[in-house]
């Protein structure tokens, strides 16, 4: 709840002050902020009738005076330069500026020297500079993502503007909870270092009297980790219901666009999949796919019970309640055509590129160990002609991250059968992926089998047996989170910025994941704060991914480290 | 939940900017203040009345002399707003008689000595006059429809929606009144077949009415019961109907409403996709009209060129012909 709320609040205490017709101006990314938490029909209600990008508007000339403007923009410089020219030549009534993060001094100045017909009336600085897409995940939706993996040695211009908005994101996300938190960070990655010193540094010394709440319970924590210290999460299938969404199909703010899947009516090609305004989803969203096709089965009676009912209309009362229970009746349908479009549309997916088959093969490479049987299945599965290139390429990368140092001819083979059968694979995208999330680079141990308790446990757990084969894989985010809860996380590999170092339990706990995060991580995190532990964990990354979006970024960073090579 | 609040930073800046910039942006404002007040003790309180109305610029609607600085700002809100504002008032008052029609109808519900004729007078007029507020509320939304695809016309289609689901929610409140009430009604109307107790003092009251008048009292007295419980039946059944018409009256509005209001949850009440839409669908009016002036245009040419060529056929023939007559 925590994050969505303070979000909503942050735009309610902006509308609520200001009475009479309002025209609400946003960049690009606070319509993404704004947007997951609040309605068209709830801005209406506060007398919103005009929402306008910052950079439209000032296409415009059209005076409206009886209109007053409300701007929510983060402070950048694109943003200040727009508004300089709008407040040069006022449009709207009355101007009130609100900013989501820190405002510097000359930016100020800047406003005030060009604001000569005195139109603005305050300016404010509300801090909610992050996506909040459920109530403990949040994104900040960074498009150059691809950045992070890139070595510092090269440091393109790209790689600050990236730092600093992650850096913003996080100092947000506490401003909004009120508190000042202690700063650990993952030993390996240069960038988590990178980060969490600049975070440490604006809020210790440049903000400090910001940051100071005066809270006297223990601070929470604050973990920046690496993309690349579990780089198998983001390669796997998934199938849990929001997961499994993402990955086949794609979640954007929590919108769905399903235009590219074929012929849809009109209202359907794009859905929303919100946790907060859909109780079924929300019930549903952490499900794995067979239990959802029951969930779905049930809700599809309910709804025909009530068709059917509403279908005998005979007496006046009949016809009264038919006009009262209307509304909802609509909603319901609306909602379970929604929900039986998506499953469909992703069993279909399911069956074309035989992942029930593929998946079961990278869980078992995620999880449990066997070299030899592990790459004949892999081998055979490269030959399968139903299996997509991408997939095969997934299950290339997972058996190589596996088995990096044993036997390099079989990997060898793997990457030639690879490129033989899929002719759009990238030569060299698997060995830069070793390169960068290799085992030699991972701080956490990814696949248990460092120390001898997680090797014991693991071979608990295979003695068990699973209960799902295709949910078995745990993120390595779980054990962090468990270490954490246990007070067993080691300052060797996750140390703290600075002389602020934890005393005693953290209540709350903010993983920032630089890379972007998965739904499955955010699954994970759900459940983790369900079962009641005493510890609240917000899960934060640049981006949420998926396999695609992962792979895309890879190329990406290949693309800019081989180029930069070549000219050095 | 922190917030900063940078305005008075802020002030202080333009102050402090404003001043350097008098020399240049005074000679205006002295002028104003001239050209406003007649004599010096009325232009002190002139100057005085400016210093407060900059603090409003927008509303400061008349200023001769400050006409080059007001003419960005000053502007009367479109003639639409005014409707929008009385739609408004009218939800406002049909609000307040809703009130007053639950205390109403609470009333009339309650058993009581008087026949409750007043009661329901006051109720029927309550109830007509809500049902022709919502009416005449609706026929005014209708009215605020614009089109075009400029921002204008957006923020009149928005205005519309949020004052079309206030009107529903009214209608359906008062729907939902009316049939609760209507279940009260017939439960009180069944209850009288069997013995009740409001009907038996009626009767016992007509009693004594009726035994100055007549000798034959038993008879007279079932009949008189009859008759009056009769009546009242009929009366009931009349209320009834109107209450059902109203209902039906107010089906119509809601169904109209219902193409205007918003589907909460669903992607038409997602912010970024009407900014999209918004968009996609000025682009899409460029393309056409690019689209229309190209065909238009070509649709000229090739006119003008087959009535040319039409031309030119028949000068040849003529000129055929003149060849071989002449």
């Amino acid at each position: 709840m925590v994050l969505v709320s303070a979000a909503r609040e942050y735009v309610n205490r902006m509308l609520q002050d200001i009475s009479g017709m309002k025209v609400l101006i946003l960049d690009s990314q606070t319509v993404s902020i704004v947007s997951v938490v609040y309605s068209q029909s709830e801005l209406l209600q506060k007398e919103v009738f005009l929402v306008e990008l910052v950079d439209s508007i000032s296409k415009s000339k059209e005076s409206m005076s009886h209109l007053k403007a409300v701007y929510f923009l983060r402070p950048t410089l694109e943003n200040i330069q727009h508004l300089r020219r709008q407040l040069a030549n006022p449009r709207f009534g009355e101007s009130h500026l609100f900013f989501s993060n820190m405002l510097k001094d000359t930016q100020i100045h800047i406003l005030a020297d060009s604001d000569e017909q005195e139109v603005v009336q305050q300016v404010q600085e509300y801090y909610a500079d992050f996506v909040a897409i459920d109530p403990y995940h949040f994104t900040l939706n960074i498009p150059s993502n691809h950045m992070y993996m890139l070595p510092a040695v090269v440091d393109p211009p790209g790689l600050q503007q990236l730092c600093d908005r992650i850096v913003d994101g996080i100092s947000a996300v506490f401003l909004a909870l009120k508190r000042r938190p202690v700063i650990r960070y993952q030993r390996t990655s240069d960038i988590a270092k990178r980060i969490a010193q600049e975070t440490s540094k604006l809020m210790y010394q440049q903000e400090s009297g910001l940051f100071d709440f005066r809270r006297t319970e223990i601070s929470p924590l604050l973990l920046i980790v690496d993309r690349r210290d579990d780089p198998v999460t983001p390669l796997l299938n998934q199938w849990t219901y929001q997961a499994m969404v993402h990955e086949l199909v794609g979640i954007h703010d929590n919108k769905v666009d399903l235009s590219s899947t074929g012929k849809l009516p009109k209202d359907q090609q794009e859905v929303v999949l919100s946790s907060e305004q859909d109780a079924f989803f929300k019930a549903n969203m952490y499900e794995n796919f067979g239990d959802i096709g029951m969930s779905i089965k049930r809700m599809v009676d309910d709804f025909q019970q009530v068709a059917k009912s509403n279908q005998n209309i005979q007496t006046i009362e009949d016809m009264a309640k038919f006009v009262d229970s209307y509304p909802e009746y609509r909603k319901m349908h609306g909602n379970v055509s929604k929900h039986v479009t998506l499953v469909t549309e992703m069993s279909k997916i399911v069956e074309e590129r035989k992942l029930m088959l593929v998946s079961e093969r990278e869980q078992d490479l995620a999880c449990n160990g066997g070299q030899v049987a592990a790459f004949e299945a892999v081998t055979n599965l490269l030959s399968n002609e139903s299996v997509s290139d991408i997939d095969r390429l997934r299950l290339v990368m997972l058996y190589a991250l596996r088995y990096e140092k044993e036997s390099p001819v079989q990997l060898m083979q793997l990457f030639n059968k690879l490129a033989s059968r899929s002719p759009k694979y990238k030569t060299g995208l698997v060995q830069f992926l070793l390169k960068q999330a290799g085992v030699d680079k991972r701080t956490g141990d990814l696949y248990g089998n460092r120390d001898l308790l997680n090797i014991a446990r693991n071979m608990a757990r295979g003695l068990k047996g699973v209960e799902n084969v295709y949910t078995q894989h745990q993120p390595l985010l779980f054990q962090t989170m468990e270490s954490i809860i246990k007070g067993r996380l080691r300052d060797v590999d996750y140390p703290f910025v600075g002389n602020h170092f934890q005393q005693g339990r953290p209540q709350d706990v903010v993983i920032f994941v630089v890379g972007g995060t998965t739904y499955e991580e955010s699954r994970s995190v759900a459940l983790q704060n369900a079962s009641n532990s005493g510890i609240r964990f917000i899960l934060g990354g640049s981006v949420v991914l998926n396999s695609k979006r992962f792979l895309k970024d890879l190329e990406e960073a290949q693309r800019i480290a081989k180029s930069s090579t070549n000219v050095v | 939940m922190a917030t900063r609040n940078r305005t008075l930073i802020f002030r202080k800046y333009r102050d402090a900017l404003k001043s350097v910039r008098v020399p240049s942006s005074s000679s205006p404002s002295t002028s104003s203040s001239g050209g406003g007040g007649g004599g010096p003790v009325i232009e002190l309180a002139s100057t005085s009345f400016l210093n407060h109305n900059r603090k409003y610029t927008p509303l400061s609607t008349e200023d001769p002399g400050n006409s080059s600085k007001g003419a960005l700002t000053v502007g009367l809100p479109p003639a639409w707003v005014d409707v929008s504002e009385e739609i408004s008032v009218n939800v406002q008052r049909a609000r307040t008689k809703m009130v007053e029609l639950a205390k109403a109808h609470a009333k009339a519900l309650m058993p009581s000595f008087g026949d409750g004729k007043e009661d329901q007078r006051m109720i029927e007029g309550l109830t007509q006059e809500i049902t022709g507020l919502l009416r005449k509320s609706e026929k005014k939304l209708q009215r605020l429809a614009a089109a075009g695809p400029s921002e204008d016309s957006n923020i009149r289609k928005n205005v519309q929606r949020s004052l079309a689901t206030d009107l529903q929610n009214l209608s359906m409140e008062l729907r939902r009144k009316q049939s609760t009430y209507l279940k009260h009604l017939r439960q009180q109307k069944e209850g009288q077949d069997g013995v009740d107790l409001e009907m038996n003092l009626n009767g016992g009251r007509s009693i004594i009415d009726d035994d100055n008048l007549d000798d034959m009292v038993f008879n007279e007295h079932q009949m008189a019961k009859l008759k009056k419980s009769e009546a009242f039946t009929v009366e009931r059944e009349r209320e009834i109907e109107q209450v059902v018409e109203s209902v039906n009256e107010l089906a119509q509005i809601m169904k109209d409403l219902s193409v205007l209001v918003i589907d909460q949850g669903t992607i038409v009440d997602r912010i970024d996709y009407n900014i999209q839409n918004v968009e996609t669908t000025i682009e899409e009016g460029l393309k056409q009209l690019q689209k229309a002036e190209r065909t238009q245009k070509r649709g000229g040419m090739v006119m003008c060129a087959t009535a040319l060529v039409i031309m030119c056929f028949i000068m040849l023939v003529l000129l055929v012909l003149k060849t071989i007559l002449f």
